[in-house]
């Protein structure tokens, strides 16, 4: 995949700090007393996403150039550090992990590398912190988009969270819901995950949901400049979901009289989703099909350095023409996210 | 999706065996009055109806249907405290006899809720039961009958399928969607057992009693019935990983409400996700997709309309739905799909055939031959 790939906006790649040690000159004094108190360690693994086997995300940004930037020649990355995914409930530890990671990727990590993004993170918990760290740091270009756990307390259509996405428009940030998050809550209506595999694949579904609610609760007549980015849960589901999702608005539009136009009008404007994992049909010829009702409009590139989800990414890639191979990898990205290199 | 060959545990697809029947309606709602159900309970759980009542909102409550109340309109009996489904006179005279239905199973979902105590549980299964049989199945023999089922205790739920296994005429054991476990659980498992070893498949339909989201509670019931078709995919999810195919070979499940289209994304996903994880799950001795064909039934309404209906035929052959795909309507419901119109246009004539009647006839055995059929 890396010669493939070469020169491309790679939408989906993983830092995160080794511990807590590492956004200490981030934390101020009471937090630090916090941490020491209390035996606040990272878990590392993204709240439990990325189980003990599957390789750390790089904490450094050697690490990082060893594994992906050297071989894969990038045009740009966004750096997407899932820490904030712990397990805790404190709203406003959350808020100053929040600020520490995003110090700690301007300098640790953006400021090494000319080609590096990053997704600003943010608290899920506490919505004015939430706010007021886009307010802080929206400014820096090279922050692309807000990063939020596709897994939610209450979905991101609620107008709770319409403050944060008055300041990303303002800001002209995407919205990045990326897999997992949330840990705590089971991963649907019916209970726990017995397997990894469930868990992973639960993704899918819920991203679905939120997608759902983010049209139904009407978003984007509110936000019309809104961005959202689906990273890391898919996207083979899209095309029967929306010809759910029409026929559904069709019957009941009632109850939601402000989604004015079709759902799969909003979600052909509004979202895209990256690449990995591409869960792709193994016939060339359903292949082709799906991508076709998918449309290659609709995805960008992401590696998702480090982690491996069999082999439909390369496969994408080699299933379509020059065309939608310069589509996929890096044209639509640089159009979606603001303060990419475009020619 | 690797190629199987189709060795399934379901007799072989036999059109010509079943040329009498050419109509289906695979789900099919009766419910009981709160006073039809006071009648046919103890006195101990009719007090516990008074006393404490269900603690567990209506689904209904939480989402109200945005459309007719849920219901088609037409199909509210003239009578006081009457309710869609509840006089089995008008279903059959607006099912029934104006679609020329052949055979229709009912499934009812009063039971369906979880959280109830043991023995009300099983209790209200059996009045549901009780009620189907007695008002609607034994007066007309087009009515078939779904097993309402106390699944959140399991011993319960077996006894009640062995009360009426020895009728023909009840088809399959009825689950919610939304189960306090995953379907995959070893808890279900004596149920899926019991009802396999009797030849029943078992319905998984939409509802239950919602708790808990991946996303948090949604707002709207546009969102709810839109999560109809997620709520399965990770029900099915659960029931491969769990390995309760591999496990139960006669085991079949027929995902109802719950949309059809999405299954075929969903095989592509569990068949790449088991390429990099299948040593998590090692009872699984073949791809997932290949369970799924063996072992899955869906019923078609409210059936997924894309703009091009070239799109469903695409997705039917992708997920060798032809002989899997079984017609509904959902009467009485508001989003009813009539056999003239649901089913989209471009559909082979076998095909169509095998929606609306066949794949339900070699399913369920239709029609009965064992003299216990009047129709």
């Amino acid at each position: 995949m890396n010669a493939i790939a070469r020169g491309a906006v790679d939408c989906d790649v993983h830092c995160a700090p080794a511990s807590l040690d590492a956004l200490a000159p981030h934390l101020d004094e009471s937090w630090l007393g916090y941490v020491a108190e209390a035996g606040v360690a990272l878990n590392g693994r993204a709240g439990g996403a990325y189980p003990p086997g599957v390789p750390a995300a790089p904490a450094t940004y050697r690490e990082l150039e060893d594994g992906l930037l050297g071989p894969s020649e990038p045009r740009h990355v966004v750096l997407n550090c899932l820490t904030l995914n712990e397990i805790h409930r404190n709203p406003y530890f959350s808020a100053a992990v929040a600020r520490a990671i995003n110090d700690w990727l301007r300098s640790e990590w953006l400021d090494r590398d000319e080609r590096l993004r990053a997704s600003l993170c943010v608290s899920a918990l506490d919505m004015d912190a939430a706010v007021a760290e886009v307010e802080r740091l929206g400014a820096d270009p090279r922050f692309v988009q807000v990063l939020l756990p596709v897994r939610s307390d209450t979905p991101y259509g609620n107008v709770r969270y319409h403050p944060l996405y008055d300041a990303a428009v303002r800001h002209d940030l995407a919205i990045g819901l990326h897999a997992w998050g949330r840990p705590g809550n089971a991963p649907g209506l019916s209970g726990f995950a017995a397997t990894y595999m469930e868990d992973y694949l639960a993704n899918s579904q819920v991203v679905q949901t939120q997608l759902v609610s983010l049209v139904s609760e009407g978003v984007f007549d509110r936000f019309p400049e809104l961005r959202v980015a689906l990273i890391e849960c898919g996207f083979t589901w899209l095309p029967s979901l929306l010809w759910r999702f029409d026929k559904d608005w069709k019957g009941v539009w009632r109850e939601v009289p402000w989604v004015r136009e079709r759902p799969s009008d909003y979600v052909r404007r509004h979202f895209r989703a990256t690449t990995e994992p591409a869960q792709l049909p193994r016939a060339p010829g359903d292949r082709a099909a799906l991508l076709d009702m998918v449309g290659v409009d609709m995805l960008m590139f992401a590696s998702d350095h480090p982690h491996d989800h069999g082999r439909s990414g390369a496969a994408l890639l080699e299933a379509i023409d020059a065309e939608a191979r310069e589509a996929i990898t890096w044209t639509t990205a640089s159009a979606f996210y603001r303060c990419m290199q475009t020619v | 999706m690797t190629p199987t060959t189709s060795s399934t545990p379901s007799s072989a697809p036999s059109a010509e065996a079943t040329p009498a029947v050419t109509l289906v309606d695979t789900d099919v709602h009766p419910v009981m009055t709160p006073p039809m159900l006071m009648e046919r309970l103890s006195a101990r759980w009719r007090r516990h109806l008074e006393r404490f009542g269900r603690r567990t909102p209506m689904i209904t409550d939480i989402y109200p249907r945005a459309r007719n109340a849920g219901m088609r309109a037409d199909s509210w009996p003239d009578v006081p405290g009457g309710v869609p489904g509840s006089d089995p006179e008008l279903a059959r005279r607006q099912l029934l006899d104006e679609w020329n239905v052949e055979y229709a199973v009912l499934n009812g979902l009063n039971g369906q809720d979880c959280y109830d105590p043991p023995g009300f549980a099983a209790e209200l299964n059996r009045a549901v039961n009780d009620w189907l049989w007695e008002e609607w199945m034994e007066p007309d023999g087009r009515w078939l009958g779904a097993i309402a089922v106390p699944h959140d205790y399991p011993d319960l739920a077996v006894e009640e399928i062995e009360r009426r296994a020895g009728e023909k005429r009840w088809v399959q054991v009825i689950f919610p969607a939304s189960t306090q476990e995953p379907l995959g659980s070893r808890k279900y498992w004596k149920i899926y057992e019991a009802a396999a070893a009797h030849g029943l498949p078992v319905a998984v339909h939409s509802g239950g009693y919602d708790t808990h989201f991946g996303a948090g509670w949604p707002s709207f019931y546009i969102e709810e019935h839109q999560a109809f078709s997620t709520v399965v995919q990770r029900q099915l999810v659960s029931l491969v990983c769990g390995a309760v195919f591999a496990a139960i070979p006669d085991l079949k499940i027929v995902m109802t409400e719950g949309g059809v289209a999405w299954s075929v994304a969903l095989r592509w996903a569990l068949d790449e996700a088991w390429s990099v994880l299948r040593d998590e799950v090692p009872e699984l001795e073949r791809a997932p997709s290949e369970y799924i064909r063996d072992h899955v039934w869906f019923t078609s309404q409210p059936v997924e309309e894309p703009d091009d209906p070239d799109d469903f035929l695409r997705t039917v052959a992708q997920g060798r739905l032809a002989d899997r795909l079984m017609f509904a309507t959902d009467y009485p419901h508001w989003d009813f799909d009539s056999p003239k119109q649901a089913m989209p246009p471009g559909l082979a004539k076998d095909t169509r055939a095998r929606i609306l009647a066949g794949n339900a006839c070699d399913l369920y055995g239709l029609p009965l031959r064992d003299g216990s059929d009047p129709a």
